[in-house]
């Protein structure tokens, strides 16, 4: 493993969604980019610009096309990814990295505790291990008197910190946010990203949001202009 | 533990889901116990008559009893036939010829010289409480009663009794055999010849005397001889007689027992069919609802392994706790049913162990057989297409 290379590095990424036989999407259309460890990085663009497609790719939820052009290459952490069974994939996303929606997608049947547990758990930790580190979690984004509270019990911006929490539990490499405030009043939105940005800059997260607001743009170093399928800008946040 | 606390949260899906397997588990219960009565009264039986042949009077109808009135002299001629070891001749016949008949073994008088098997009789009763009859009490009115009948008539050692218009005094009570002799009572033959002789039409009464009256035969081949060969001998060389051995016996109770158990099971098995789909159909609808919840934890780590032991374990444990309510409810039946029975005699249910872990055993693992097809479906979700499911 590389520890010194960029912690993402993607080249010719392409995505074509078959709808029907006529009806052909292409949603990325050869992306190339790198991120830096420790970066936090804005994926911006209108809708079907490609975001959000890139961050399944980039979070190896689905993988980019492999057809006649030029070979898609993705290194993450160092490792190649793109020729990674279904099994090692959901395994390096478990170990490897966090995931934050727009819509918090907490198991609704689990109490806060228990969903940032879950994270735990399914990256091998034994559940009284992943419940203490569940804890310790709550306490970073400071909702340890929360735990025994079911979702539906929490406030929004309650529970995109639970969501938080979750994608931090394993100490992730790289922590995806797809649209992270778009449900969130303003003030709640602040307090997240201000909660994001924390956690970059003294841990050392590298992070990846994906944004349609310039406000949350303007909080990361970087920013990714996505249209049509490709990159059209990148630039350094004022 | 947290398993139990989330299908809490989800109480109503939960609630009918157990409730369809409990309804079939529940009939599972109910029928198998009663099979299962049916089968000990007949593997009583068929111990019973292992290695011995009944002679009856060819007119007698009833299988593995001789109630037809026969003559003593039968008894004689087989007794002196060469491969005959020894001859018990018995007065087999209704406790009580007024009584309804209902369901299982009916309740008989056996009146038998006691010994006369010499020895060789495996089938071996045992009071629980006072004695068996003896050769020495021939020519009295003594009686030991079967445990079932005993409880019914409500008799004591000691206790005086009124059978066909006799008294008769109480002198043994014997352990259960959960077969025929749990319902018959035993008195001596010169006793039982003396009420068969009273319950046949005046004419034949005036034709007989009551000491030649007998209604089977049992007979006890001597070490080696081939029972159905004796049994052709018996009927060649006795006038009027029909034979039954004991592998004849299996013979026409099993066949009957196995249309019964057919008929039990199979109405057990439809229900469990129709409890299982209804399972089948209720985990696709949960993993229908939880679509969303699914691709949550594909996109959090879980494998699809993972997600699919997860399904697969809820639906086992929605098995288990529908088997065990079942399982409990089914048991009440059965104790409430036998208990009202009891003062009837008529006892209709045996519940075994092996049936209460087969009940629950079985509900487990229709719940996991359930659950795979749906938890397996889920599992090959796409997670961005389950994350985007309202």
């Amino acid at each position: 493993m590389e520890a010194t290379a960029a912690l993402l590095e993607g080249r010719n990424l392409r995505k074509t969604y078959r709808m029907s036989r006529r009806n052909q999407v292409e949603a990325l259309r050869g992306v190339e980019l790198k991120i830096e460890r420790g970066e936090m990085v804005a994926l911006m663009g209108p809708s079907g610009s490609g975001k959000s497609t890139l961050m399944h790719i980039l979070g190896l939820l689905h993988s980019p096309d492999a057809d006649d052009g030029p070979p898609a290459e993705l290194r993450i952490n160092g490792v190649e990814v793109t020729s990674m069974s279904e099994r090692t994939r959901t395994r390096m996303r478990a170990d490897t990295m966090g995931f934050v929606f727009q819509s918090y997608n907490l198991v609704p049947t689990l109490t806060a505790a228990e969903n940032v547990a879950l994270a735990g758990e399914y990256a091998g930790s034994a559940r009284r291990q992943a419940m203490s580190a569940a804890m310790e979690a709550l306490g970073w984004v400071g909702l340890e008197a929360r735990a025994e509270h079911r979702p539906m019990e929490l406030s929004g911006g309650e529970q995109q910190r639970v969501a938080i929490a979750r994608a931090l539990v394993n100490k992730p490499k790289l922590l995806l946010a797809d649209e992270p405030t778009g449900n969130l009043d303003s003030g709640h939105s602040h307090e997240v990203l201000e909660l994001l940005r924390r956690f970059n800059k003294e841990r050392g997260e590298t992070l990846l949001l994906v944004t349609h607001d310039a406000e949350v743009g303007a909080f990361c170093d970087r920013i990714i202009h996505m249209r049509d399928g490709l990159i059209q800008e990148e630039a350094v946040s004022s | 533990m947290r398993l139990l606390r989330q299908l809490s949260r989800r109480k109503l899906r939960t609630t009918l889901t157990i409730l369809g397997i409990t309804i079939g588990i529940w009939a599972l219960v109910v029928f198998s116990s009663m099979a299962n009565k049916i089968n000990s009264l007949v593997a009583g039986g068929s111990e019973y008559f292992a290695g011995k042949i009944l002679v009856t009077d060819a007119t007698n109808f009833a299988v593995g009893a001789g109630i037809a009135p026969m003559t003593i002299e039968a008894a004689n001629q087989i007794r002196d036939l060469d491969d005959v070891a020894a001859v018990d001749a018995q007065i087999q016949m209704l406790y009580d010829p007024e009584a309804s008949q209902g369901f299982g073994a009916p309740d008989f008088l056996l009146g038998n010289i006691a010994g006369s098997d010499a020895g060789l009789e495996t089938f071996v009763l045992t009071p629980v409480q006072g004695r068996l009859l003896t050769p020495e009490d021939e020519g009295s009115n003594v009686v030991v009663f079967g445990s079932d009948l005993a409880r019914k008539k409500n008799v004591a050692i000691d206790d005086m009794v009124e059978i066909r218009g006799e008294s008769f005094t109480v002198v043994g009570i014997l352990e259960p055999t959960l077969t025929a002799p749990d319902t018959t009572a035993n008195i001596p033959l010169q006793a039982a010849q003396h009420l068969m002789a009273a319950s046949l039409p005046r004419s034949i009464q005036d034709a007989i005397s009551p000491e030649e009256l007998i209604s089977q035969v049992v007979v006890y081949p001597k070490p080696g001889v081939n029972d159905a060969e004796l049994a052709g001998q018996i009927e060649r060389d006795v006038d009027n007689v029909q034979t039954l051995t004991g592998a004849e016996f299996d013979e026409q109770v099993g066949s009957f027992t196995g249309v019964f158990n057919a008929i039990i099971i199979g109405v057990a098995v439809i229900s469990l069919v129709v409890g299982g789909l209804s399972v089948i159909n209720t985990m696709a609808m949960s993993v229908a609802e939880r679509t969303r919840e699914i691709g949550i934890k594909r996109a959090i780590g879980g494998s699809r392994s993972r997600i699919v032991r997860e399904l697969v374990t809820e639906a086992a444990l929605i098995g288990f706790i529908g088997g065990v309510i079942g399982l409990v409810l089914g048991a009440i039946v059965v104790v409430l049913a036998n208990e009202a029975g009891r003062s009837s005699g008529t006892i209709l249910f045996d519940l075994t162990p092996a049936t209460a872990i087969f009940a629950v055993a079985f509900s487990t693992i229709l719940g996991m057989v359930a659950g795979v097809i749906p938890a397996w479906s889920a599992a090959r979700l796409d997670p961005v297409a389950a994350l985007r499911y309202e």
